[in-house]
């Protein structure tokens, strides 16, 4: 199911993406950086990106998806680790260390291929 | 790699929603000159986004002049109910959109006469995740939560939570009547946002509209 939710994102960035391409060569790659806030489906961003971009002079190329985990520090005994969700429990036994992530959500580069002139 | 053909790597940082969030900056900067306080109340499908409106637009009322923009994917039935209670509503069909952008908000807001306007309410499309991620000028985020939902609600939706300037749990006239944990949905909701005030209101009894309303006014 495509997620209506990482639909519209993949909308934009198809637009963005656009602008940016050039006259002449060919979409590659495209990367993302999304910080975990967002709550975004890597996989569910690049099947909307498939369909987004079908039949528009970027379809065919690959979304690179750099999902940012969560950040969880234990206020109990110091530790801080990564983490895809925000609740877990941490091995001293403390039940709520605290979570944060961020919500960047940025195009960081597009590899394009071109014909040698 | 085919012959005569090469390969670069176009370097970039930009924002994917840059486009909404210039024309929410722009937005936001027309809503302060006009000294006009907005806020996008941000809500699950069934919450109590519209009747919290309705109740508040009721106690505004002789007192303040809103107005009241309400995003929907079908119908003008919210609008036609704030409309009893406030004469500055513009209805926003979103079609398929499952949340309101900036150019949405920009071009409701041309169909109202701003002159006598002191606060405007965005009821955003009931949706707990799409609506926090697209700034539309709004000076504070309101996450609106209620018992019926679960207490479980604000920790599946930590963005809204993080983004919210003041937190709503609705309906609170039920919790005699509903396993409905107040104490972990707090805990939950200051892991992840420690200082965001959480205010227990009932649309439909009145409860703690009063605490709103100062929160609205401080």
């Amino acid at each position: 199911m495509l997620g209506v939710h990482e639909f519209s994102i993949a909308e934009a960035l198809a637009a963005q993406v656009q602008r940016h391409a050039p006259a002449t060569g060919r979409v590659r790659e495209v990367e993302i950086t999304v910080g975990a806030l967002r709550g975004l489906e890597p996989d569910s961003l690049r099947m909307c990106w498939e369909a987004v971009t079908h039949g528009t002079p970027i379809a065919g190329s690959v979304l690179r998806v750099d999902l940012r985990p969560w950040s969880i520090t234990c206020s109990t005994c110091g530790r801080t680790w990564s983490s895809p969700v925000p609740f877990v429990a941490c091995t001293c036994g403390d039940l709520a260390p605290v979570p944060t992530a961020g919500d960047e959500l940025d195009l960081v580069s597009l590899t394009i291929d071109e014909e040698d002139s | 790699m085919p012959e005569g053909q090469r390969t670069t790597r176009v370097p970039l940082v930009e924002r994917v929603l840059e486009a909404n969030d210039e024309v929410a900056a722009g937005v936001r900067v027309e809503l302060e000159r006009r000294g006009i306080f907005s806020v996008d109340l941000i809500g699950a499908p069934g919450s109590g986004k519209t009747a919290l409106l309705e109740a508040t637009l009721r106690a505004l009322r002789g007192r303040r002049h809103p107005a009241v923009l309400v995003g929907d994917l079908a119908t003008r039935r919210d609008g036609d109910r704030l409309a009893r209670w406030c004469d500055k509503v513009v209805q926003i069909s979103t079609g398929q959109g499952c949340h309101l952008e900036a150019n949405q908000v920009r071009d409701a807001l041309a169909e109202i006469e701003l002159d006598t306007v002191d606060l405007l309410f965005i009821e955003n499309v009931g949706n707990l995740i799409c609506p926090v991620g697209f700034d539309l000028g709004q000076a504070s985020k309101v996450g609106l939560f209620s018992l019926t939902e679960g207490d479980d609600k604000a920790a599946k939706h930590p963005y809204l939570v993080e983004a919210a300037d003041l937190v709503l749990l609705n309906k609170i006239d039920l919790l005699p009547y509903l396993s409905f944990d107040r104490r972990t949905f707090e805990a939950d909701v200051h892991l992840l946002n420690p200082r965001v005030p959480i205010l227990d209101v009932s649309a439909t009894t009145g409860e703690g509209l009063d605490a709103w309303i100062a929160w609205l006014e401080r």
